[in-house]
């Protein structure tokens, strides 16, 4: 399998060297040529300098970027042919319709008179936007701008796509067409990428998005990679983030202000290391979820609470991922252990997991 | 490898031109740009014109000298900030073009602006005023290395790495009322002190306020070749802290 990225020591301080901020620390990995690849981190981790560094636009400081087999430093035009960016703000000019805009970004590649046009239709339709055409793009919501930026960015039919959280702020529907387009994208045929599919690098912070959409992903946390696997490798290494998910409803009138004691309750029941209030559903996170399922009958048969749900969850990719960059799954988690620490339980979210605080 | 050059060079010059034309359609109509680069020399003309004793050709000369300067140094500082700040620059500089193919391009749009302003300014000078023209060829030449470079001055604001207009914009002004003062349009070159006049040797403006005195009205102080070798040499220079400016910006992340 040939490698569509290869990084190799990568660094970028911004500063001087050793004394200014280290915003990349000295990280590899490779992509190989067809997958969808997810670089995921919180804010700050190094996302987007990473992203920036490969796009060209940020000089490292240090380390090797070979793209499609050609090295960065020396061979930029080469790299900037065959790739396509989407930036994190819609980069499309206001002023034009979104047919110049495809116009101006065909021309700006290079791309024929008489390809170009067709092109720009294809992706059009593709996109849903041939009959807004003519419209300038001041006029579009936002949803429409990404869809006009993606389309910008392809034109050319770039092997290697490079896209920069391609949904937050986008109405559910909107962010639901883009991942589709993102998979059409990155599958063989013509229509969108050309024959080979498209190599797509997705810069994002959104756990599930990366989860649907990438073969495998890096988790990016203070410039380091923490890790890099396909998402359910990653999901099997931390078994100890599966939990019970449990709704329980007073079965009569007279269990009054159940709420109030339920979370640190089930957060006390043994082997639960962290409880997390998760709308109407309490998730009780453990290392054996099958022990802790008749402990939670139990508690609700001694206390007359009705299960309205009950539900063995394995890890999921958020899990994961809170788990390797040291936060807290939720703030009701940090709430719970307050009432527990608060109570003299010293189990609960402080317990064994230790990150989260 | 012959072709490989011809064909990239080819490619180079359709991106100058791409670059210029999508930037004229886009920002030639903003406020700013309406401001500072079609208002802003009129007012200057008009505010040290009115009431002085000024020949047609004289005050034709004067205008044109001083529609080139503010023209083409507007444009520079005020886009390329703005492409920062809405994320449109990014586009620009992973493009498969080189950074002076890129530079060149934003210094042709306020050359192209400069130029067609020169031409209503001539045009009014012509037809209201009964100016005449004496060297239209002179005139014509001067206003094009004048504006392109005037354009690669302004271009060096432009390239401060910052994502706000206003953080360029006036430096940018002072510069440019600096020069007027000290660059023989309102005082003549003839008339200077030789300190002033010293000084008003490293002014571009001097070169084609002289260059439009001789393109205008027949006389001028210096060899207007030299006016024409020192606007060439001037804009090629000003080139260069663009290019390294936008190597900081790089560097830094802007």
């Amino acid at each position: 399998m040939s490698n569509a990225i290869e990084v190799d020591n990568l660094t970028k301080y911004y500063g001087r060297p050793g004394a200014g901020v280290l915003a990349v620390d000295h990280i590899s990995f490779e992509v190989h040529s067809g997958e969808v690849f997810g670089f995921l981190g919180p804010n700050g981790a190094g996302k987007t300098t990473t992203q920036r560094m490969l796009t060209t636009l940020l000089e490292p400081t240090g380390g090797r970027i070979v793209i499609n087999g050609h090295d960065l430093a020396c061979d930029a035009y080469t790299v900037k042919r065959q790739t396509g960016l989407v930036p994190e703000e819609s980069d499309v000019y206001a002023g034009l319709t979104a047919w110049d805009n495809l116009m101006f970004t065909a021309r700006l590649y290079r791309v024929g008179r008489r390809e170009r046009a067709e092109r720009a239709r294809e992706l059009l339709e593709t996109f849903g936007l041939w009959e807004k055409r003519d419209v300038k793009v001041e006029n579009f919501s936002k949803g429409m701008r990404r869809r006009l930026s993606i389309a910008m960015a392809i034109i050319h039919k770039p092997a290697l796509l490079f896209l920069d959280e391609p949904t937050p702020g986008l109405d559910a529907q909107t962010a639901r067409a883009i991942r589709d387009l993102i998979r059409r994208l990155n599958a063989a045929g013509p229509a969108l990428s050309g024959a080979e599919g498209t190599t797509i690098f997705l810069t994002t912070h959104q756990i599930e998005e990366a989860n649907q959409l990438c073969d495998r992903v890096a988790i990016i946390n203070r410039g380091r990679i923490a890790a890099i696997d396909t998402p359910e490798r990653l999901k099997r290494a931390f078994q100890r983030v599966q939990s019970v998910e449990v709704a329980l409803e007073p079965d009569g009138p007279e269990t009054p202000r159940v709420s109030e004691t339920l979370g640190v309750s089930l957060a006390a029941l043994p082997g639960v290391t962290t409880s997390v209030k998760m709308g109407d559903k309490w998730r009780l996170y453990t290392e054996d979820p099958s022990a802790l399922l008749p402990q939670v009958m139990d508690y609700a048969r001694s206390q007359k609470l009705r299960v309205v749900s009950l539900n063995t969850l394995g890890p999921s990719l958020e899990d994961v991922f809170l788990e390797i960059t040291g936060q807290q799954v939720g703030t009701v988690r940090h709430e719970t252990s307050k009432r527990q620490e608060a109570g003299g339980k010293r189990r609960g979210a402080r317990g064994k997991r230790g990150g989260g605080q | 490898m012959k072709e490989g050059w011809t064909q990239r060079l080819g490619d180079e010059l359709a991106q100058v031109w791409t670059v210029m034309v999508k930037d004229i359609r886009v920002y030639y109509l903003f406020p700013g740009m309406i401001m500072t680069g079609l208002l802003s020399p009129f007012f200057m003309f008009f505010s040290f014109s009115v009431r002085r004793e000024m020949g047609a050709t004289q005050g034709v000369a004067r205008l044109l000298a001083m529609t080139i300067f503010f023209t083409a140094a507007a444009a520079g500082p005020f886009i390329i900030p703005l492409e920062r700040r809405l994320g449109t620059y990014d586009r620009l500089l992973a493009a498969p073009m080189s950074l002076l193919t890129l530079l060149l391009g934003k210094t042709a749009v306020g050359a192209v602006l400069s130029i067609a302003v020169s031409a209503v300014s001539l045009a009014v000078g012509v037809v209201v005023f009964g100016a005449s023209i004496a060297q239209p060829w002179l005139l014509a030449t001067g206003v094009l290395l004048g504006s392109f470079s005037f354009s690669a001055l302004g271009l060096i604001f432009g390239s401060i790495p910052t994502h706000n207009p206003g953080d360029v914009a006036m430096p940018s002004l002072l510069l440019r009322w600096g020069l007027l003062f000290v660059s023989g349009v309102f005082i003549p070159l003839g008339e200077m002190a030789p300190v002033a006049r010293a000084l008003a040797y490293l002014s571009p403006l001097t070169y084609a306020q002289d260059l439009m005195n001789h393109a205008v009205q027949g006389m001028g102080l210096l060899n207007p070749w030299l006016d024409l070798a020192a606007l060439l040499l001037m804009g090629v220079l000003f080139l260069l802290p663009s290019v390294k400016m936008h190597q900081r910006s790089r560097r830094l992340g802007y």
